[in-house]
């Protein structure tokens, strides 16, 4: 990015014209601005500015015929302010230090949602475009230089590292924009509203709609003769981070879930996640049973997972996943936690998935970042790769995934999946093997539904894991766990490239907001914290931008196989690091093909020559009608010609 | 999963039968067809054979198992699937079958039974019943054969010593068997002395085929010379090579001796903006300098270009044959972990042992070097010498990629088989020393060749619509490397070549052929079996796998260069400086310099030079040879970019693809070096990982649609069609066709059948689809959508399953281009 051409973390954009560089996370239009504008016909371009939301890209508005016209809009050009955007601060005379391209000088325009950098000594002029959501560290350093400079580093969420600097202030009492950007950033920290609460766009779509817990168990087939819907948690009395409505054995009454909560952490009951439509074999999470070290036993608990053994008729056998390492499931006993013992539930079998906690985590992505960014090391890049241990983290989950979904698909085998408190590993699990095992959340809807589901409704706790606006970095609860699962989700579609609606650019744009904060999809902690703040009413759905323009974000290879499962290889040997994600900031690593690109032209060619078959056969039919003395029936459609294999 | 016999065989007792049965068996007479459905070639026959036996698919064929028999041959380890279509016995015979593998391309047989693994060879003897048998090959695959509880526990054993008794590893002389065994009857030498040569690529064997090259290139000044028609003047270079016209041949006989092994600098390719690539031997330095011998150096030197010369030296900075040996042996040993030993590196450690191999840091290399010699190149009007020491291994790997990244004549799959045929074979790489194949020469040992198909996979993968050819052409010639039986890789040089052939009449020889008698030193013994060249695809592989070779629609046009801050991207060069005619630069790890002695005969020690010449050595040209190579800075977008290219014009075919070399942009060829991939479970998702790039898979669908949409044109006119058989397309017969929805689908259906057709109720259409589904598709369905029909229904990308969750209705729809999002201030209320 740093560069003429925009992030272009995919290339998958249809972009547009030839725009100034644009830095941002925002720019729906990355794209390598360069050349694709020529390699497209001038109609594309045109359709592309109509398309695609404006917020989003401020660049597309400019659609120059010649380049050297662009530089010259782009003088003028200011980023276009979303609704309810205002501008705070700005200053000229900055220097951005880029890591890849040397310093740039240029002005500062900070507005409560973003800082916007755009060069004055480039051409085509260098912009960055950064919603101040992904900062996640603002730091001075040292004091004024001998030159009079002062410099400030901003430490992002989102895989890079930005450097500024500007001349000591003459006006002693004047702030550092800098400062001002402080306060912005980190709203929460200081009485300020998130910028999502005040974001005003209106979306055809309405992505507060995409999920509704009822309808989609009734999608699963629930209730039915074993299991039911409670309204037990309706106002979040039995748990607080649950959602309202929970899906339970039917044999087990309300009074004894009560019963079943106090035994697990934070009263995180098993519920039901996922019915196999078949075997009726289930997919349930909880938290830790509080076994304590006096292995401590709870006989409504014993009867609540007898149940949902039960519930299977298939299988008179239960998996119990903890998700955590052995080591770390007996620790917790000293807080009172711990893991189900064998004896105690009968049939029942405990598995560790030796999956690390969130510090391990964080540690591993940091690491991974100092590898990534800014220079990577080429030859050593794999060893020092490997010494991330990101890919085997990723690894291991995505076993964890595997193992839990072919328990349940090829054992018929009802499984129970917890972690310590079940809303971390937990949830990446459950959601992973619901991926592979259901080809509804393999849509675009779907997923979205799957992450308003396993994540939002059952109290992933964002807010604490991301740090939305909240300057206190070194937060010991920040992890990317979430991150993590969406570079498994990927992981997937690298090895079923036909096998989700959705694309590369979708799975990036829903990390990018996560840290924007444009969104009110992923505010909060739990779902009745959302209801509380009353987010739905007061934000606007990540989905409902989505939504509105699905054709960015559909994978054109995709093929609706609505009953396979997928089963990863999950050797190291056939995971590769995301690329497209943790190192699109490097312009180096920009590819010179884009086949997304490809893609489209040959999906357009193909188009073409569908509609030319068509109509040579409508033509063919008309004239059989005519000449011949029986036209026959007319042609029944010809589905559009799929070339059978 | 077996619940085969676990029963010991007494093994020991076994053997003197299985010998006797071997000794019988080989003479029975050949029978061109085997009861259980193998099409045996002439001569061939069968050892031993075990039914009910399953085959393992790997990610390319499927994945998931194949039931049928498995045979040994003398040849051979065949597999024929149970409902495989009876071999037709008139066809021309063809090597190996889909599933088959040649004994010589085996490299290890390993058998696994209850609890255990256990490596086989000829001498070892089996304590157990295998339940499974597995092949190393030397081409990486590996291939696995279940024994299913049905195959009689005798047949199992036998196949299995029958296999490791007549693999016949690593031992000198165990080739000309193989290649007896496979080429030597009668029948096959006649069949092979009759085939035709494939005369849609450049053999360049004779004069005409380089001066063709000359023509296609563009090629002005430049002569094909003779004076080596009879390897009097070097042995390795090829008869003819491609000289300066200036130069006489009486003059050029005396460059020879300057030069390694008598390899002067030879032509090799022009880019169409003037530059041209030359390859040379390193310079002979003790030798004496006539007058009139520089002047004939400096000219074969310079060639056309009076100006400038770029020798860029190889040798330092790429691997050595021996580091290239180390790092495949490696990587060998990494990907395919070998279960009988049980040493398989551990998943957390794959990464730093990958590192370790050094592969990707070679590959990357010798891409380094191609794309700052394909920079150069592109500056126009220079002579780029590359030099090794004996111009016969890394110049090969340089020269051709360079040849790929710029030519896109290189890049279809006739184009690239002669490109190999110009650089590796006919300009003497030594195949037959650094393939090894009589295992008798390890120290010269190195897959050098199979390090450039790396190279050229590498530059696939990042421009998978630049190439005609696919990665199923590259895995096709990385394999046929392992099987001795090809005259492309039986030799070292032409010359070789050349006298072996001269012992089979005209088979494949060219048509003014060597006329020397034969030498009786000849190592080849005058009865070999005549050899086929590596060309001859259908040997080896059945039409529907080589129509996979190559993508079928053209390959798209260049776009603007990206400007990524790599290697020099800029597409609007800065036209070199005038230099001082006669300059001469030495180009070595990345810098341009002119030291004294890189010409020897201009350096100080010989004084002639400095009488006639009083050029001195000069710098003066470096910087903008420089600026050839320099990378963009990121900072400055060159002229050429914001104004007026791009949308003037088309852009320059001949631009050079430049690869992205960065670490994480390094690849590994996981479809050739983890085929055989242990590790990876059959799973069930019909669009697995590993099929063709998307991109060819979208392109083959293109052009499935137009082949119809031609057919269908043709229709409504009545025009008769090209194919003969599809004369019967009269009106009637056309109705009929629109009328049963099988349009699209006109050959799919037996021509026979239509007349009763005629008033078929239009709901027959799915009854039409799905049985026409069943067999193999005839010439309206792609071709690489073929592959075994009873294991992977439903590959093809838009394609779907025969199988039970086949849904015709769903399928891939465009998304809807109506869901246009309003501006900001949009009204659409929500």
């Amino acid at each position: 990015m740093e560069k003429s051409g925009s992030i272009d973390s995919l290339g998958s954009k249809r972009s547009s014209s030839r725009q100034p560089s644009v830095d941002s996370l925002s720019s729906t239009s990355t794209s390598r601005s360069d050349r694709s504008a020529q390699a497209k016909p001038p109609s594309a371009m045109s359709s592309d500015s109509m398309s695609t939301s404006a917020e989003f890209s401020p660049e597309l508005r400019v659609k120059p015929k010649t380049a050297v016209k662009v530089l010259r809009d782009s003088e003028k050009e200011e980023p276009q302010l979303l609704p309810n955007e205002t501008v705070q601060d700005m200053a000229q005379d900055i220097t951005y230090f880029c890591p890849f391209t040397g310093a740039v000088r240029g002005t500062v325009m900070v507005t409560n949602y973003r800082l916007f950098f755009k060069s004055t000594d480039r051409e085509p002029a260098f912009v960055l475009d950064l919603p101040l959501g992904v900062v996640s560290r603002v730091e001075k350093i040292g004091g004024a230089s001998s030159r009079g400079d002062v410099s400030y580093g901003l430490v992002c969420k989102d895989m890079r590292n930005l450097r500024f600097a500007h001349k000591q202030m003459e006006d002693t009492l004047r702030k550092s924009i800098f400062e001002v950007l402080i306060k912005f950033a980190f709203p929460v920290s200081n009485g300020l509203q998130i910028f999502a609460f005040e974001y005003g766009q209106v979306f055809p779509e309405n992505g507060w709609k995409v999920y509704d817990a009822i309808s989609e168990y009734k999608r699963q087939g629930i209730p039915n003769e074993s299991w039911r819907i409670t309204k037990i948690n309706d106002h979040y009395e039995l748990c607080d981070t649950y959602p309202s409505t929970l899906a339970v054995p039917v044999n087990i009454p309300d009074e004894e879930l009560r019963r079943v909560a106090a035994f697990r952490a934070k009263g995180r009951i098993p519920v039901l996640s996922w019915i196999h439509p078949e075997s009726q074999a289930t997919v349930t999470r909880c938290s830790q049973p509080m076994v304590g070290v006096n292995g401590k036993r709870s006989k409504e608990d014993e009867k609540y997972l007898q149940a949902i053994m039960d519930a299977n008729a298939q299988s008179h056998k239960l998996f119990i996943f903890d998700v955590r390492p052995c080591v770390n499931a007996a620790a917790n006993k000293k807080n009172g936690g711990g893991y189900e013992s064998e004896d105690a539930y009968q049939n029942a079998e405990l598995v560790f998935l030796d999956i690390h906690n969130i510090h391990v985590m964080r540690e591993s992505l940091r690491k991974l970042k100092d590898v990534v960014y800014p220079n990577i090391e080429d030859s050593h890049w794999l060893s020092n790769l490997e010494s991330t241990h990101w890919l085997e983290h990723i690894k291991l989950i995505l076993a964890g995934a595997l193992r839990i979904a072919d328990k349940v698909e090829s054992g018929k085998t009802s499984v129970v999946v917890h972690c310590s408190d079940g809303w971390d590993r937990t949830a990446q699990l459950t959601s992973l093997a619901m991926l592979m095992l259901d080809s509804h959340y393999r849509t675009i809807r779907g997923f979205e539904v799957l992450l308003e589901k396993e994540w939002l409704s059952f109290g992933h706790r964002f807010q604490l894991r991301i740090g939305h606006g909240d300057k206190n970095h070194t937060d010991a609860d920040r992890s990317p766990v979430f991150i993590q699962f969406v570079d498994c989700v990927w992981q997937l579609t690298r090895q079923f490239p036909a096998a989700f609606e959705f694309n590369e650019y979708f799975l990036v744009t829903i990390l990018d907001h996560l840290y924007s904060c444009l969104f009110g999809t992923f505010l909060c902690n739990s779902e009745q914290q959302r209801l509380k703040e009353e987010i739905p009413k007061r934000t606007v759905s990540l989905w409902s931008y989505i939504n509105s323009q699905l054709e960015d974000f559909t994978n054109p290879l995709y093929v609706n196989y609505s009953n396979h499962v997928l089963f990863p290889v999950v050797s190291l040997r056939h995971l590769e690091l995301w690329v497209g994600y943790y190192i699109r900031w490097n312009p180096r690593m920009r590819p010179q093909e884009p086949v997304h690109q490809r893609y489209k032209e040959l999906l357009a060619k193909r188009a073409e020559l569908q509609k030319r078959v068509d109509e040579l056969q409508r033509e063919v039919t008309n004239r059989s009608a005519s000449s011949s003395e029986r036209a026959g029936s007319p042609t029944r459609s010809i589905t559009p010609v799929q070339t059978f294999v | 999963m077996l619940t085969g016999s676990k029963t010991t065989f007494k093994v020991r007792q076994m053997l003197p039968d299985i010998k006797e049965r071997m000794l019988s068996q080989s003479g029975v007479n050949a029978r061109s067809r085997d009861v259980f459905g193998l099409r045996c070639l002439p001569g061939e026959c069968v050892l031993q054979r075990a039914v009910m036996v399953r085959k393992k698919l790997t990610a390319r064929e499927g994945r998931g198992w194949l039931s049928g028999t498995l045979f040994c041959t003398h040849f051979r380890v065949a597999f024929v699937p149970q409902d495989s279509p009876k071999p037709d016995d008139n066809a021309d015979p063809v090597l190996l079958g889909d599933h088959d593998v040649a004994l010589a391309s085996i490299d290890k047989v390993v058998v696994v039974g209850p609890n255990r693994t256990k490596l086989v060879t000829p001498n070892s003897s089996l304590k157990f019943t295998p339940e499974e048998l597995v092949l190393y090959c030397r081409d990486m695959r590996v291939i696995c054969f279940l024994f299913d509880r049905l195959t009689p526990d005798a047949q199992v054993i036998e196949i299995t010593y029958t296999i490791a008794k007549t693999y016949q590893p690593l031992k000198p002389g165990s080739v000309l068997s193989f290649q007896n065994a496979a080429l030597g009857s009668v029948e096959m030498k006649q069949f092979l002395s009759n085939r035709r040569r494939d005369t849609h690529m450049n053999w360049f064997e004779s004069t005409s085929d380089w001066e063709q090259e000359l023509e296609r290139c563009g090629a002005s000044g430049w002569r094909v010379s003779s004076v080596n028609d009879r390897f009097e003047m070097s042995t390795s270079l090829p008869r003819f090579i491609v000289v300066p016209q200036k130069v006489l041949d009486t003059e050029l006989k005396k460059s020879f001796s300057h030069f390694n092994e008598g390899r002067i600098p030879r032509w090799c390719w022009r880019h169409p903006r003037g530059s041209d690539l030359l390859r040379t031997a390193s310079f002979q330095n003790n030798i004496y300098h006539e007058k009139d011998d520089i002047r004939n150096l400096e000219m074969i030197l310079f060639g056309c270009q009076s100006s400038l010369c770029v020798v860029v030296e190889l040798g330092e900075e790429l691997p050595s044959p021996a580091d290239i040996q180390l790092a495949h042996s490696r990587l060998r040993a990494l990907c395919l972990g070998d279960i009988s030993t049980s040493v398989s590196v551990p998943d957390d450690k794959w990464l730093s042992t990958l590192e370790s191999t050094h592969w990707l840091d070679y590959t990357r290399s010798c891409l380094r070097k191609a794309s700052e010699v394909a920079c150069l190149l592109r500056g126009g009007h220079l002579t780029v010498a590359l030099q090794e020491a004996e111009d016969r291994d890394v110049s090969c790997v340089v020269s051709s990629l360079v040849q790929v990244m710029c030519d896109p004549h290189c890049r279809t799959q006739r184009g690239f088989q002669g490109l190999v045929q110009k650089e590796w074979v006919m300009a003497g790489h030594r195949f037959y020393s650094r393939i090894n194949y009589h295992r008798d020469n390890d120290k010269e040992e190195a897959p050098v060749f199979l390090l450039f198909l790396d190279c050229v996979w590498q530059l696939w993968s990042q421009y998978p619509s630049r190439f005609q050819l696919t990665e199923d052409f590259l895995l096709a010639l990385h394999d046929s490397v392992q099987l001795p039986l090809f005259s492309s890789f039986l030799a070292n040089c032409q010359r070789e070549r050349c006298k072996r052939s001269q012992n089979h009449g005209q088979s494949y020889t060219p048509v003014n052929g060597w006329r020397d008698g034969p030498h009786p030193d000849s190592s080849s013994d005058p009865c070999d079996p005549p050899l086929p060249p590596v060309w001859d695809w259908a040997l080896q592989y059945s039409k529907h796998r080589q129509d996979r070779f190559t993508q079928p629609v053209p390959p798209s046009p260049p776009l603007q260069p990206l400007l990524n801050g790599n290697l020099n991207t800029n597409p609007d060069t800065h036209k070199l400086t005038d230099t001082i005619p006669g300059s001469v630069f030495l180009f070595s790890r990345g810098t341009f310099s002119c030291p004294a002695n890189l010409l020897p005969w201009r350096s100080t020690s010989s004084g002639i030079y400095k009488k006639s010449h009083r050029r001195a050595p000069s710098s003066e040209g470096v910087p903008s040879l420089e600026r050839l190579l320099k990378a963009w800075a990121l900072t400055e977008i060159p002229q050429g970019l914001t104004s007026n290219s791009g949308s003037q014009g088309p852009l320059d075919p001949f631009e050079p693809l430049l690869p992205v070399l960065m670490g994480p942009c390094m690849g590994l060829w996981k479809e050739c070096y983890l085929r055989g991939a242990l590790h990876a479970q059959a799973f069930s998702h019909p669009i697995s990982a590993n099929h063709p790039h998307p991109v060819e898979r979208l392109a083959a669908e293109v052009q499935a649609l137009k082949d119809k949409l031609s057919q269908a044109s043709a229709g409504p006119d009545v025009k008769p069609p090209i194919k003969t058989a599809e004369r019967r397309l009269t009106d009637a017969n056309l109705n009929q066709n629109t009328n049963n929805g099988t349009f699209l689908f006109p050959a799919s259906r037996p021509h026979g059948t239509c007349v009763s057709r005629v008033t078929a109720p239009p709901t027959s259409t799915n009854h039409q689809h799905a049985s026409s589904r069943g067999r193999p598709p005839t010439t309206a369905a792609p071709s690489r959508s073929s592959h075994r029909d009873n294991s992977s229904k439903h590959t093809f990308l838009f394609g779907h399953s025969s199988s039970t969750e086949a849904r015709p209705d769903q399928r891939y729809h465009p998304a809807p281009n109506t869901a246009k999002l309003p501006k900001s201030n949009g009204s659409v209320a929500s």
